[in-house]
């Protein structure tokens, strides 16, 4: 026997067709595939009937990859850039994670630092600089420290979020088996704060890499943003693009990395973004 | 002790200690590295004084006011545009998502070169600063719009241009203006950005010419009026932020 069809609504039948492979491909990949060929293919068009020769189009900088990405210049302005990057969000995050914790666990350290904080966070980073460069010099040390004040304060600002959200129930019973204030920051709260220290992380990173960037503009000094600055001076757009492809897959890399660390190690987690 | 006192105590307790702090170790180091508060506080009275900050700072003003503008004019439509026809927006999400994550500040060197100086190179800074958390916002704000809401008001015979008003609209607003308080972020950045290296106006410029004439004072006192502008403006993203947060479901 059978029931006369009833069509399911809308929205559910839309559900039940992206769950199928070969429809999700179907509904996904070529929309993106084509919008991609068009925005590339009127870049192209645009560029070549209108702009000077020396502007990048997309032919010329997938003609200019293979001979950028072996030229030593380039990959050693990249790891210096990725390196000071790297050197930053490690200082930022040792510094930022125990401050963080001072101010989420202390009502003192909150009330005396909290404005502080919140003021220099929005503080757009890249107007230090100046000083920066009267204090360090133009030298490494002034783009170390760009990156460092670039991320330090998303850092703090959503590690002392999680250390407040602690529940007040883990502390008590911390507390009831006699454990000592050390021993319940590290075993307790700093656990509680990582997915949030996560995402002021994934909010650094992005920052850091703008901070370095904008630092070797600033100063000229060796790096990924000078590599940039250099070749679009000099009219290689081409080769200078593909310098700015570069930051955009680590811009897209980090940010990927972190929600994948998010979702592997904090599957119930979700959380929106606190601050930028 | 009265409340309001218990209140604000600890805050400006704070301001002043800062203050104090400043102010010694501005007494405690050469000219050229830190000046104490009191000497920052008197450049800065002479820079109002003589007109300068007042124009530049109009200058710079104008420059955020329209990049930041026409970011959302462009922003919103263009994400409630791709929110409704979902093909587009299935195909270029990844893409914004990419320009949303990317150093946009990598493009000025291609921007000067092509534009030259002047005052719409500078707006198309800011406007690229501002403009993609806009979009970014807006579009995840829109497709996390229920269809059954749609369903509904097209079962009631709603048009296309109801629909817009009655349920995109809403629907979205309070993720744009997510989107909104970080692009006010941003596009400050993007500000002083296009001033630091476009051609040299406003407050970017200000303090470049202090910092060439090693006037630490000056940097100084920039510095606090930009971050203090920084301060208010973020307030009052969050505070529209937080208005029209009390829409969402």
């Amino acid at each position: 026997m059978s029931y006369p069809a009833i069509r399911a609504p809308a929205s559910v039948r839309l559900a039940q067709r992206a769950n199928r492979p070969a429809d999700r491909i179907a509904g996904t990949a070529i929309p993106r595939l084509l919008a991609g060929l068009v925005v590339i293919l009127v870049w192209e068009l645009i560029v070549r009937g209108f702009a000077p020769a020396y502007v990048a189009k997309p032919s010329g900088v997938i003609a200019a990859i293979p001979k950028v990405i072996v030229d030593p210049g380039f990959l050693s302005a990249t790891a210096i850039t990725l390196a000071a990057v790297a050197e930053g969000l490690v200082i930022a995050v040792m510094f930022g994670t125990v401050i963080g914790l001072t101010i989420g666990r202390s009502i003192v350290a909150d009330r005396v630092l909290r404005h502080y904080i919140n003021g220099f966070y929005a503080v757009p980073m890249i107007v230090v600089l100046p000083l920066l460069s009267l204090w360090f010099g133009y030298t490494g040390a002034a783009r170390l420290a760009t990156i460092v004040f670039a991320a330090i304060f998303a850092i703090i600002i959503n590690v002392a979020d999680g250390a407040r959200s602690v529940p007040r129930e883990y502390l008590e019973v911390a507390r009831s088996f006699r454990s000592g204030r050390a021993r319940m920051l590290v075993e307790i709260v700093l656990p509680a704060a990582i997915p949030y220290f996560l995402a002021g992380l994934r909010l650094a990173s992005g920052r850091a890499l703008i901070g370095a960037v904008v630092a070797e503009f600033f100063t000229a000094i060796g790096g990924l943003g000078y590599y940039i600055l250099y070749n679009s001076r000099t009219y290689h757009h081409n080769e200078a693009f593909v310098g700015v492809l570069l930051l955009a897959a680590f811009g897209v890399g980090f940010e990927l990395a972190v929600n994948a660390a998010t979702r592997r190690f904090l599957p119930w987690y979700r959380r929106d973004e606190k601050a930028e | 002790m009265p409340a309001w006192l218990n209140r604000h105590a600890p805050f400006w307790l704070s301001i002043l200690a800062g203050a104090g702090l400043w102010e010694i170790v501005g007494r405690n180091t050469s000219a050229a590295f830190m000046v104490p508060l009191s000497e920052t506080l008197v450049r800065l009275w002479e820079l109002a004084k003589s007109g300068q900050l007042g124009v530049q700072f109009l200058d710079s003003a104008a420059l955020f006011i329209t990049g930041f503008m026409i970011a959302l004019a462009v922003g919103m439509p263009a994400g409630l545009l791709l929110a409704r026809v979902r093909a587009i927006r299935v195909g270029l999400e990844p893409y914004i998502m990419t320009l949303y994550a990317t150093p946009m500040v990598a493009l000025i060197p291609f921007i000067l070169s092509l534009m030259g100086f002047g005052f719409a190179p500078k707006v198309l800074v800011v406007f690229l600063f501002a403009v993609f958390p806009i979009l970014y916002n807006t579009v995840e704000g829109a497709r996390s719009i229920k269809p059954e809401l749609i369903e509904v008001a097209r079962s009631f015979r709603s048009g296309e241009w109801a629909l817009w008003r009655e349920v995109m609209l809403p629907y979205t607003l309070p993720f744009t203006m997510t989107g909104v308080r970080q692009a006010i972020g941003r596009g400050l950045v993007g500000m002083v950005a296009a001033e630091f290296f476009l051609s040299s106006t406003g407050l970017g410029q200000l303090i470049m010419t202090a910092s060439q004439n090693f006037d630490t004072g000056a940097v100084l006192a920039i510095i606090l009026v930009i971050g203090l502008i920084g301060v208010a403006l973020m307030r009052l993203g969050q505070h529209i932020e937080n208005r029209f947060a009390r829409w969402r479901a």
